[in-house]
This record gives structure tokens, C-alpha cells and sequence, in this order.
């Protein structure tokens, strides 16, 4: 009854168009205050001491180092990168993007912005050249979904702060099954762009790839300090987000100058010497440090960076309300005593996972799903002796391929934007490529050793820690 | 104008707010390896001034529309049926604010007979706390703004966010030509 009254009133809620974090919030104390015992005055502490979470504290931080380096001119040095790579290969421009794709993702945490960076230039790139515009588009909102697999990734520090699982695991468990989708999406992109007889491109020389290369290595060092730094033991996974966020400002405003009081002057201008332009940057840099950091394009790119932190943030907190009141209703603990007294047998187990999640991915927004779920699933699943690290690998694929399903995925919202057609158009070329998200998934699920690999072999093995 | 000055307000405190807690976590981990020291108070200060960063946050999301939402169900109905459960939502969300805002005194209200100081700083825990309640009131005022723009018939409903439109706008605020410079 109480658990019927929960739910329904959140259904209603959010098809009210209901601001989600609201709808999750209102349910929950509604239920409380109906059928439960708790203090208004709990529940509201409740909501705030969500940013007491050390984990939680790298959201913001992993938001605005992504913001300061989603810009046009990091987007076309990663590509530039990819193309002298893979361009010469049949389909070499989709593959190019497709590995740009995970270039990007090593940088922003996030699948839509991934989306808007890569595809805003490579779709009209690839149409150029004689790409039909919907195998271009259709690539693109499937490997965006990249953005939540390969680390940082939001998503993960959500079901880290949700499960205790370690968030610096949970990171390099995305990294082999990420490599793997993206070496997936190229094959496919090969075997179409074969099939289409898409013109091939002359290959890069060595020095080209270099030059390239050592352009976008700025960019890309980015993850290199983060994993270093969390698997040398050197930060904090939050640490490792701060100090990327004080990286990514002096790569955007001092060395790629995309923004702030150098954007537009170059370190050498067209015919001046070694010697000036030397001078000149010694003179510039420091200064512009200074200067930098206040200036109305940081401003703006941390007030941006701020609304998107309240936003997931404030459907966090609220989630964490919903997942108290099922806890206090015991909803988990019984639905667990149910799957183990039937003798569900761990793959059985992870069938259902997978539909639930695929269902859930197509009404809400991952957080919210990774805080819901995860209570409930969680425990099984340690007891069915299915790893945890795993069990969130599965988690983040099946929310990527709820971003590229309708009715709410955000990469086809973008995608639709950055095109300037239709949703249904966009829906109708992304949906063939989602058919190898599907087989990746089962990939992802019943290989477990892709995901556990790595962290086991970087960190040692895993103990688990029940704390619920 | 005086909208303009809370413009202003909750922007450059959203801004430095963020900025001071990126800061303060960087100067930690630089402390700890060049200093072999620390501040004890840092994490505190931080996660306090993240709960402040969302509170203030969550009325100035609802007067710019940043938070998300489903609107596929209610963009079936016409512009009457929009427009009445635009205002029913409008009241469940005034009744949410409403109940945290409660909450959220009462608790201040214990806290500051108890006189409790927060753990590592120096500052009454009621003071610290006093965003909750105020946050939520701030909330309820733009809610009830939004209440009024539907009755005005300036708006069908909550303002949600074009999360997407947003994402590429501000893309593209960062592919604009730049200016030239010396």
C-alpha cells in the first residue's frame, strides 16, 4: 500500500511535468508523512546533508573542468587528431569521429555534451564529403553514449555515492568496456561506409599525426592526471576533480586560449620572430592568470557550470529521499528474500536487471535511476555473488542506451538540435547503430572480466563492504 | 531593477561559490604535498558551502527554468488542460516548498536554542543552516511567480528546462569569432 502510494504519486507527478527532483521529493514526504513516523524537520536535513558526501563534492568539480574544455576549439584539435589516425580507412571520417567521440569523453563526463561537441563539426564535415547525413547523425548520438563509460563519469560517482563502491575502480572498470564499444561502432561504421562505396581519403603522413597529436595532447592529459592521480594514490577521486578543474582553466585560458582575455592571440604570430614571441608569452602568461580568472568568460562558464550542478544535485539529494523511504519500507530487503527463495540463478538475475533498467532509462534521468536502483539491486546482487564493480558497468551501459532511446534520451534531443531535423528523423538512423549498443550490453553482462579486469589488476583484488 | 540586482546576486554567489570550493580542495592537496600540512576546517567549509551552492540554486533554477522534466504527457492535452494542470502542479510545488521550508525552520529553530557550533568551524550550526529554510522561501516565491504567469496566460506551465538547447548554445557561445587583440 505504501509502496503503491509512493510510486503512483511519483508517476503522476513527473507526467505532470513535474521538475523530476520536485516529483521525487514530494513522493517521499508525502509517504512519510502519511504512513511513517519521521520528523519534517529529519526529512529536510536529510536533503541537505546530500552535499555532506565526500564523493558527490567531484560532481561540481567534474562539471566544470568538462565546461571549460567543451569548447569548439578543443572539439577540433581531438578530431583533427582522429582523422590523421584513421581518416585514410574506408568510412575514415565516421571512424575518425567515433574515436574523437572517445577522445571527448576522456575529457567531459557527460554523453549529450559529448554529442554536441563532436557532432556540432563532424556531421557537416562527413556530409561534405559525401556522407549521407543520417549515417552521420546516427554514429554520432550512439558514440556519444561514450561520454558516461569512459572515465570521469558522472553517472559513476553517482552509483559510487549510492553503493560505496570505490569511485577510482568504478573509473577504470569503464575504460576496457568503453575501448571495446568504440572498436565495436568502427567496425560497424567500416562494414556500412564499405557497403556505401564512401570515397577514401589520402592518408596522413607521420609528421601530420604528430603535429596533431602533440596539439590535442593538452586536452587529453587531462584523464592521464586523473587516473594517475587516484591510482597513484596521489588524490582523492574529488581531489583528482578539483585539481583537473585548476588544469583545464590554464589549458583554456593560457595554452588553447578558446576563452578568456588571450582568446584569439596566438603564441606566434605570422612572421614574428622566436625571440619576440618568447618575450611575449612571458610577458602574457602570468598576467593573464591573473586577469583570466576573473574575467567574464570564466564567470559565465561557472555560473553554466553551476546550474547543471544544482540541477543534478537537487534531483540527487531528493533521490536519496525516495531511497530512505523504500529502505524504511524494506521494499529491498523484500524483494531480495523474494528473487532468493525462487532460487534465481545469477544470470537470471541479471536479465531482469537489464530489462528493469531498460525500462527505467526510458522515463528518468540516470542519476535518479542509479539511486533507486541501486538499493534495491545492490544487495542482491552481492549475494547472488555477482561483483559489484560489474554490476555498475551494466548500470552505465543500460543508462547509455537509455540516452539514444525515446522518449527522453538527451543524445537524440541534441542530436536533433545540432542537425536541424526532426526527432523522429534522428530516431529512425540512430536506432540501427543501438542494436550493437544491445549486443554490447549482453557483452558487458555476462563477460564480467571485461569490467573487473583492469581495477583488479591495477588495485588487487576487491572486498566487499556491505554497509546497508 | 531591483529583479536585476537578485540577478546579479544569485549569479556572482552561485559563481564564487563554486570557485572558492574548487579552490579550497586544490589548496588542500597542495598544502598536504608541498607544506606537509592542512586545514582542518577545509572540508567542512566545503561541504557547507556546497549545500548553500544548491540551495541558492534551486530558486534561481526555477526562475531560469534549469530543472528538468518529462512534458511528453502534458503536451498531448490542449492549452486549457495544460494550463489547469500547469497550476495543479504549481501548487504541489508550493506544497513541497512549502513543507521544506517548515522543516527546514524547525530544525534552525532547535538548533539555535541548543547552540550548537558545526564541528571544525567557529560558527553557530543554526547560522549554517539558515539556507534551508530561506532557500526554500526564495523557492516559493518563484514558484508562486510561475503560478502567476500561467493565470496571466504568459505560460502553460512549470518552466522546465530545454536541456538540450541549452547544451548546444552554449557550445556555440564558444565558436563565436573572436575579437582581435594585441
Amino acid at each position: 500500500m505504501t509502496t503503491a502510494f509512493l510510486f503512483v504519486a511519483l508517476f503522476v507527478f513527473l507526467f505532470m511535468g513535474m521538475p523530476i527532483a520536485i516529483s521525487l521529493g514530494l513522493a517521499s514526504v508525502l509517504t512519510i508523512l502519511f504512513f511513517a513516523h519521521d520528523s519534517l524537520a529529519s526529512l529536510t536535513l536529510k536533503l541537505f546533508d546530500t552535499s555532506f558526501q565526500y564523493t558527490l563534492l567531484s560532481i561540481p568539480f567534474f562539471i566544470l573542468s568538462g565546461t571549460l574544455l567543451t569548447t569548439g576549439g578543443v572539439a577540433r584539435r581531438l578530431i583533427r587528431f582522429a582523422n590523421t589516425c584513421v581518416g585514410h580507412l574506408p568510412g575514415g571520417l565516421a571512424i575518425a569521429s567515433v574515436m574523437a567521440c572517445m577522445f571527448f569523453a576522456a575529457i567531459s563526463g557527460s554523453s549529450p555534451a559529448t554529442v554536441v561537441a563532436i557532432g556540432s563539426i563532424v556531421i557537416a564535415g562527413m556530409v561534405q564529403h559525401g556522407y549521407p547525413k543520417g549515417f552521420a547523425a546516427g554514429v554520432i548520438a550512439n558514440a556519444g553514449t561514450l561520454g558516461i563509460l569512459i572515465p570521469p563519469s558522472i553517472v559513476m560517482v553517482v552509483y559510487s555515492a549510492a553503493t560505496s563502491v570505490s569511485l577510482g575502480r568504478l573509473f577504470l572498470a569503464g575504460i576496457v568496456p568503453g575501448a571495446i564499444l568504440g572498436l565495436m561502432l568502427m567496425g560497424a561504421v567500416y562494414w556500412r561506409a564499405r557497403q556505401l562505396g564512401i570515397p577514401r581519403r589520402p592518408r596522413a603522413s607521420m609528421r601530420e599525426v604528430l603535429v596533431a597529436g602533440a596539439d590535442s595532447i593538452w586536452g587529453l592529459l587531462l584523464i592521464v592526471l586523473i587516473m594517475g592521480g587516484i591510482y597513484s594514490g596521489a588524490f582523492t577521486p574529488t581531489e583528482a576533480a578539483a585539481v583537473s578543474v585548476i588544469y583545464a582553466l590554464i589549458v583554456a585560458l593560457l595554452i588553447y586560449r578558446d576563452m578568456g582575455p588571450l582568446k584569439g592571440v596566438p603564441w606566434r604570430e605570422p612572421g614574428e620572430g622566436i625571440d619576440h614571441a618568447t618575450l611575449r608569452a612571458f610577458k602574457q602568461v602570468p598576467a593573464t592568470f591573473v586577469t583570466g580568472s576573473f574575467h567574464r568568460d570564466t564567470f559565465r562558464v561557472l555560473v553554466d557550470a553551476g546550474k547543471i550542478t544544482v540541477m543534478l544535485m537537487f534531483i540527487i539529494s531528493n533521490a536519496f529521499l525516495f531511497a530512505h523511504v523504500l529502505t524504511t519500507e524494506r521494499i529491498p530487503q523484500e524483494i531480495a528474500e523474494l528473487i532468493l527463495r525462487n532460487d534465481l540463478e545469477p544470470w537470471m538475475f541479471l536479465v531482469v536487471v537489464n530489462i528493469l533498467l531498460l525500462i527505467a532509462g526510458n522515463f528518468m534521468e540516470p542519476s535518479a535511476i542509479m539511486l533507486i536502483m541501486a538499493p534495491i539491486l545492490f544487495p542482491i546482487a552481492v549475494r547472488l555473488g555477482i561483483d559489484p564493480i560489474h554490476l555498475g558497468v551494466i548500470f552505465v551501459v543500460n543508462m547509455e542506451i537509455g540516452m539514444i532511446t525515446p522518449p527522453v534520451g538527451l543524445n537524440l534531443f541534441v542530436t536533433s538540435g545540432i542537425t536541424g531535423e526532426p526527432l523522429t528523423w534522428v530516431v529512425r538512423h540512430a536506432l540501427p547503430w543501438t542494436v550493437i549498443l544491445l549486443v554490447f550490453l549482453l557483452l558487458v553482462t555476462y563477460v564480467p572480466i571485461l569490467s573487473t579486469w583492469l581495477p583488479d589488476m591495477m588495485f588487487g583484488p576487491e572486498i566487499v563492504n556491505l554497509r546497508k | 531593477m531591483i529583479s536585476r540586482f537578485f540577478d546579479r546576486l544569485e549569479e556572482g554567489l552561485i559563481a564564487l561559490l563554486l570557485a572558492t570550493m574548487t579552490l579550497l580542495t586544490f589548496v588542500q592537496v597542495v598544502l598536504r604535498y608541498v607544506f606537509n600540512s592542512g586545514l582542518s576546517w577545509a572540508l567542512e567549509a566545503t561541504s557547507y558551502m556546497f549545500g548553500w551552492l544548491i540551495f541558492i540554486g534551486i530558486a534561481y533554477g526555477v526562475k531560469v527554468g534549469s530543472h528538468i522534466g518529462v512534458d511528453v504527457v502534458v503536451k498531448r492535452f490542449g492549452p486549457t488542460g495544460q494550463r489547469i494542470i500547469g497550476l495543479l502542479a504549481v501548487v504541489l510545488a508550493l506544497l513541497y516548498a512549502g513543507l521544506m521550508f517548515y522543516g527546514g525552520y524547525i530544525y534552525v529553530d532547535k538548533m539555535h536554542i541548543l547552540g550548537v557550533e558545526a564541528e571544525d568551524i567557529p560558527i553557530p550550526r543554526w547560522i549554517l543552516l539558515l539556507i534551508v529554510p530561506v532557500g526554500m522561501a526564495a523557492m516559493f516565491i518563484r514558484v508562486l511567480q510561475s503560478g502567476w504567469a500561467i493565470l496571466r496566460g504568459d505560460a502553460a506551465g512549470l518552466k522546465l528546462a530545454d536541456e538540450a538547447g541549452d547544451m548546444i548554445e552554449q557550445f556555440r557561445a564558444t565558436e563565436e569569432a573572436p575579437e582581435q587583440k594585441r
